[in-house]
């Protein structure tokens, strides 16, 4: 029987058609099929989330301690100057968005799952050449995210027991994964965002300004920052880690992006993906390579 | 296809074998993670190396204000805060290797600016390690940003794979006396200022990347990548940013590689790929 399914009507009768689609290229394609991977149909998931501007809480002004506490990574940056004036950044923070994070997790697992459940109805054993895109709309604060991928079969393998896996991978590439001794699991995402509200100290390294003493600045490491990217990567990898459940991540993609609100402002955004595989048979010793020079 | 080889691997039951061995649990091992390509990673295999974990180091160094606009000769500070820049992003990305059990990073990926006042280096790349290897302290660990394959590569030419070497150098061109402008002002002439100083900037940046190497008991540097011209963001400056990977012979010495020739049969095809829909 069927397990249940909030697809639409219309999806399911589509997918009951009998013919297949895929979002292979040919040589993909025909790497599939060499695999004995045979495509049933073009699978996607969408989710358009949107997510709070200030789920933490507000700044309690540049002279109070600040207040956002984001259940999350954070640290505070005390002023090393006493009393200065009104507008002198007395306290900085960094702090982990956890609510982008969260709505992040949300949006791209609900987009994979509902591939997934378009890729259960066709009764496949999982999905290959998974491309995901996260668009933001024109309302800030708000993404679609789009999963697409080609549900296959696996001629002469007994019914799929569980969830179909999923894969970044397709064609000679994945054709080599298997050869190399890994199983597909998951294709796996992830980001982790943080945002740094500079104190005095770092506004003027950034400015590159001597700040209350006058003058020029001097070449320094910019602490607060730097350490606010290790942690955006930290947490990013600690999360990928925790949807491994023990296996391994090949093929991983790790894109940092900082955006500058303003002066002394910054949100760090590392995003990391990769495909989650298991090594379901030893990596048996391969020959020393031959090295060969194409005559073309 | 059939292949030629006996020993060749029936992939249909490769597929089937490892889609139901899913069925199982995981592995009971502390589970790698790697940027590298499949490609890579046999590669790697086949000179009996793996990868341990993706690492990354980054460092941000500010740059005083007012060494841009003005003054003669090498614009110091901002060459200092790229060294320090690169230096302490390269020591992190080593302390994250060495912690992995990794002997050394490959495949790392350099992403650098340099601004008005600071310097941004921020390094992404994959420890490996001979294969079960123990862990090797800190200070043995290398780094490239040489791919998996030309990591092999090397070591199959007998090359020794030991770090990033970096050279940079800033220098403003001499403004030119309010005469000079006008005079020159309708003829084709050379700015020798503006070529002075680029010749002046590469020497100091290839000097400092060559000395690097030879810090790193290396002997010559691979794959240098050359980032130069005027700073977008100051009129008379200019710049000149050398990286590579510094390599040394190892104990047996240079290795001969015989390449067989081929001549591949296929026509060249373009790919399709879904990413174009978009």
């Amino acid at each position: 029987m069927a397990p249940p399914s909030d697809l639409p009507e219309a999806a399911r009768r589509r997918l009951a058609e009998g013919s297949f689609s895929s979002g292979l290229s040919v040589a993909d394609f025909a790497a599939c099929l060499s695999m004995g991977l045979e495509p049933l149909g073009l699978v996607q998931g969408f989710c358009a989330m949107q997510w709070s501007a200030y789920g933490g809480g507000l700044l309690g002004g540049v002279m109070a301690q600040p207040t956002v506490a984001s259940g999350g990574y954070s640290e505070v940056y005390q002023c090393p100057h006493g009393f200065v004036t009104g507008e002198h950044r007395a306290w900085g923070q960094n702090y982990e968005q956890t609510w982008v994070e969260s709505a992040w997790a949300t949006g791209f697992a609900s987009a994979l799952s509902r591939m997934v459940e378009e890729a259960t109805a066709l009764g496949a054993h999982g999905v290959v050449g998974v491309v995901d895109t996260e668009t933001p709309l024109a309302e800030a604060g708000v993404a679609e995210f789009h999963l697409r991928g080609t549900a296959v079969r696996v001629e002469g393998a007994p019914t799929h027991k569980g969830e179909p896996w999923t894969t970044f991978l397709a064609g000679q590439r994945l054709a080599k994964v298997f050869e190399a001794g890994y199983a597909p699991l998951s294709a796996v995402a992830t980001v982790s965002s943080v945002r740094v509200w500079a104190n005095c100290v770092t506004e003027y390294a950034l400015e590159g300004t001597g700040g209350v003493f006058g003058g020029a600045g001097q070449v320094a490491e910019v602490d607060q920052v730097v350490r606010a990217h290790g942690a955006a990567r930290d947490l990013a990898r600690a999360r990928v880690r925790t949807q491994l459940h023990g296996d391994a991540l090949h093929g991983a993609d790790l894109l940092a992006t900082t955006r500058e609100h303003g002066p002394g402002d910054l949100e760090i955004q590392v995003r990391l993906k990769g495909n989650r595989v298991r090594r379901v048979a030893p990596f048996s010793p391969l020959p020393v390579p031959q090295l060969t020079v194409a005559l073309s | 296809m059939t292949s030629p080889t006996p020993e060749a691997l029936d992939l249909k039951a490769v597929v089937r074998r490892a889609v139901a061995a899913l069925d199982g649990g995981p592995p009971d091992t502390y589970p790698t993670t790697s940027d590298l390509s499949i490609d890579e990673e046999l590669a790697l295999h086949s000179i009996g190396w793996e990868p341990v974990e993706l690492v990354s180091g980054v460092s941000i160094v500010s740059i005083p204000l007012g060494w841009w606009n003005w003054g003669q000769g090498e614009i110091t500070a901002a060459a200092e805060a790229h060294r320090h820049a690169f230096a302490n992003a390269v020591a992190r990305l080593h302390r994250e290797a060495a912690r992995a059990g990794g002997h050394g990073v490959v495949g790392v990926r350099v992403e650098s600016a340099v601004r008005p006042t600071h310097v941004e280096v921020a390094l992404v790349g994959s420890a490996v390690r001979p294969v079960g290897a123990t862990a090797r302290p800190e200070a043995e660990v290398f780094t490239s940003d040489l791919s998996g394959r030309d990591f092999t590569l090397l070591s199959l030419a007998g090359w020794e794979t030991v770090g990033l070497a970096v050279g940079a150098s800033f220098v403003f061109a001499p403004r030119r006396s309010v005469g000079a402008v006008l005079g020159q002002q309708t003829q084709n002439v050379e700015l020798t200022n503006f070529t002075e100083a680029m010749y002046a900037a590469r020497e100091t940046a290839m000097t400092r990347m060559q000395d690097a190497a030879l810090g790193l008991r290396g002997t010559g540097v691979v794959g240098v990548s050359i980032a130069e011209g005027p700073m977008s963001f100051a009129s008379h400056a200019v710049g000149f940013v050398a990286i590579g990977t510094v390599v040394r012979p190892g104990p047996a010495g240079h290795q001969r590689v015989a390449p067989i020739p081929v001549v591949p049969l296929d026509d060249a095809f373009v790919a399709f790929d879904a990413r174009t829909l978009e």
